[in-house]
């Protein structure tokens, strides 16, 4: 058989396989897996653990189907798995609410590909002194109280700032998804 | 589909707010599982809600990080992205960050062969503070302590550390505790005060002054029997066996006590409380209510005169011969140079800084530090000589041991009679001298050479974060002994063994803060820049006593803890 139609793949052409979807959809997969769970370290374990699972899993993966939603269904399982180990947790959800929200939301990935383009625009639009705060507030590793008193305010005014900030990307990403050229 | 934010009703929308931010409550997380089983609207919003926190998550997070990350257009339009200038002008660069977790797990799987995590777990958390998630969770935080003792059995407190639903119970002195709701409480000990939700709060004991800004009006404050409301600016409440004494000082509030009708006080009212009585008003200004201007003041004082202590101790410190380098890292806007203050002065030995960010020391507003907390951070130097002996000696301040080793001070190459200083995720710290780099390493095959590494047992967890802690360390080839310090206490010595002795240290090229030169086949040893800040380093060529050691210690703290 002449080598370049050979199905069986090494293990090296496979991990490629494995490393090229995974990239492609990691973006995708993390804002699944966030809506699923209360924070955003409990999201990096999880998707680490999904990686780990898909990739074990990866021979048993139809190159043909939609790799996104076998990767959905596998962070699915490891989101409830990981309720389970967390469930003392104050903020985790119940299982049927994860469970109902992890149905809905593979349903939903195309919507948020769409949101966080709409969100990129907006965020673009943004008076710069709003990015350059929102940009701060969201760096790993920020003490609320620090950042406010290097700004000289107070930890309530950087929440109150926090959330007033990310309703109104909200309701600009809203008002583009609206819009028909845009919105499907 | 037609769900959007604005169609939530107002409770909803405060607590996906709540739920983002960690301050939400049990009850509230509760019925909004509840309200979310319900209505499918409320779950497609809070989907998309999440998202978007998970886009600026990724986005802000690695707008810091240095060449890896991921630039997003919106962070690289208008302007430098690593720098960001908050309102009050200052410069605050970001400190280092995060690859994506999954890169990590990539890694991890793309084998040993690329990177040797230890684990999948650790790989996760190489780079993260790990110190954040814990300290995130609350609705309100200490913003001032003054004097404050803990009642026994009761959680101690530190300032800037997170409240939640909890009892808080101050023995005496006063804490400033800020609502996120935007409330702020003074409270005077002995109290005991149950924090419920960032808008409200029970006093059970102890006298409080609470102020409420227009954003938090309609905090609710309960005393025994009595709920108050405050609709906007001050008031005092004392509580002592069961019985309430409520002072407006300015604005008003709304006082409902057992079944009566709510009352509204103002400006100078005052009402005395009894659990099995009405409530009766009594004439203003007989009870003192929890004052922060005099105890600001006097801790201002207290802090100055630390200070001038130290500053004293530092001048006496910098002409001590034994001395090899001294560092202070007080910020100089003009150079970035890091100047050794040993006497004779020699420029020679001065530190160059890289990616360390002056920040505030061990007397915010008096005295400055260096923070290590971007991967590349690193104050370098050069220190000819040989030497008989080496003392280290650092205030640092550690948010975390997020690295399998944070370094305090590293010779580069590692080379023959040359120094590691560092502390190890575990919270040992480690002290090595290389002793010959030309002889294998018995124990390890790979290892860079012949060297005995001495720990001291644990010293550092998670409780010690963002508090300063002195630490020393002793090589001493004179008596063949390894010793580690902390807060002035010996905490191990250690014997160094006939065929480990070496008698001629040096340094040369070197780092404070993070390792320059790590072993080019061992990638895994690349970051070891400390997680946290130091805002004092001195080098000795001797090695320092015990006395002196607690001496130093005890003539260069700062007693606010």
């Amino acid at each position: 058989m002449p080598p370049d139609s050979s199905p069986p793949h090494s293990e090296d052409e496979r991990y490629e396989t494995f490393v090229s979807r995974f990239a492609h959809f990691e973006p995708d997969l993390r804002r699944f897996i966030r809506s699923l769970l209360p924070t955003w370290s409990d999201t990096d374990e999880v998707l680490q653990q999904t990686a780990i699972v898909i990739w074990r899993k990866f021979d048993q993966y139809d190159p043909e189907t939609n790799f996104m939603k076998w990767a959905c269904v596998i962070a699915r399982f490891e989101a409830l798995t990981y309720r389970r180990k967390m469930a003392r947790d104050r903020l985790v959800f119940r299982e049927d609410v994860m469970e109902l929200m992890a149905d809905e939301g593979g349903e939903e990935v195309d919507s948020r590909i769409r949101e966080h383009d709409a969100l990129e625009d907006c965020l673009l639009a943004m008076p710069e002194k709003h990015r350059q705060f929102l940009t701060l507030a969201y760096t790993p590793g920020v003490k609320v109280k620090e950042m406010a008193e290097e700004a000289g305010s107070s930890a309530a005014s950087f929440y109150m700032r926090l959330k007033r900030l990310r309703r109104q990307l909200m309701q600009c990403m809203e008002s583009k998804l609206r819009t028909p050229d845009i919105g499907s | 589909m037609n769900f959007e934010f604005d169609r939530l009703s107002r409770e909803e929308q405060d607590w996906l707010d709540e739920y983002l931010d960690g301050t939400i409550s049990s009850e509230d997380f509760e019925r909004l599982q509840e309200r979310l089983l319900e209505s499918a609207e409320l779950r497609f919003v809070m989907r998309r809600y999440l998202s978007l926190d998970n886009t600026l998550q990724n986005e802000g997070g690695e707008a810091g990080f240095d060449s890896e990350g991921a630039t997003s257009p919106w962070l690289s339009a208008g302007g430098a992205p690593r720098e960001v200038e908050p309102e009050a002008g200052k410069m605050i660069r970001f400190p280092g960050i995060v690859p994506l977790a999954a890169a990590a797990a990539v890694a991890f799987l793309l084998g040993s062969a690329l990177m040797h995590w230890r684990t999948p777990e650790r790989g996760a958390g190489l780079l993260r503070v790990e110190t954040d998630e814990p300290s995130a969770q609350g609705f309100a935080v200490i913003e001032r302590l003054f004097d404050a003792t803990w009642r026994e059995g009761g959680s101690a407190h530190e300032e800037g550390g997170m409240l939640g639903r909890e009892v808080f119970q101050l023995a005496s002195g006063m804490a400033e505790i800020q609502f996120f709701s935007g409330a702020t409480m003074i409270v005077e000990g002995p109290a005991e005060i149950s924090l419920k939700s960032a808008w409200e709060a029970s006093c059970l004991e102890g006298a409080v002054r609470i102020k409420v800004p227009p954003a938090a009006r309609g905090f609710k404050l309960q005393a025994p029997s009595t709920e108050i409301i405050d609709l906007g600016t001050e008031f005092g409440l004392v509580v002592k066996g069961g019985e309430g004494h409520v002072e407006v000082i300015d604005g008003e509030i709304a006082v409902r006590h057992r079944d009566e009708r709510e009352k509204l006080l103002g400006k100078d009212d005052a009402l005395v409380l009894k659990s099995g009585a009405g409530a009766s008003k009594i004439e203003s200004g007989q009870i003192a209510f929890p004052d922060l201007t005099s105890y600001g003041a006097r801790s201002e004082r207290k802090n100055r005169s630390d200070f001038q202590r130290w500053t004293s101790h530092r001048d006496s410190l910098a002409s001590d011969d034994r001395l090899i380098a001294y560092y202070t890292f007080d910020e100089d806007e003009r150079t970035p140079l890091v100047p050794n203050l040993s006497v004779p002065r020699n420029p020679e030995l001065d530190g160059a800084m890289i990616l360390a960010e002056p920040v505030a020391g061990r007397w915010p507003g008096l005295k400055s530090a260096l923070e290590f907390r971007r991967p590349g951070a690193r104050v370098r130097v050069n220190i000819p000589g040989e030497f008989p002996a080496f003392t280290f000696m650092a205030w640092v301040r550690i948010d975390s041991l997020d690295r399998w080793y944070s370094a305090l001070f590293m010779g580069d190459g590692y080379e023959t009679g040359e120094p590691h200083w560092q502390i190890r995720d575990d919270g040992k710290m480690m002290l090595s001298v290389m002793v010959d780099d030309s002889r294998p390493n018995p124990y390890r095959a790979n290892d860079a050479g012949f060297h005995r590494v001495y720990f001291s047992p644990p010293m550092w967890d998670l409780s010690m974060s963002g508090e300063w802690i002195h630490l020393a360390s002793v090589f001493d080839p004179g008596n063949q002994t390894v010793s580690h310090y902390v807060n002035g206490s010996r905490i191990s010595e250690q014997e160094i063994e006939d065929d480990y002795l070496i008698e001629r240290l040096r340094i040369g090229n070197a780092e404070i803060g993070n390792w320059g030169q790590p072993f080019r086949e061992d990638p895994t040893f690349a970051i070891r820049n400390l997680n946290g800040r130091m805002d004092e380093m001195a080098i000795f060529k001797a090695a320092l006593t015990k006395d002196e050691v607690a001496r130093f210690y005890e003539a260069s703290r700062a007693d606010r803890r």
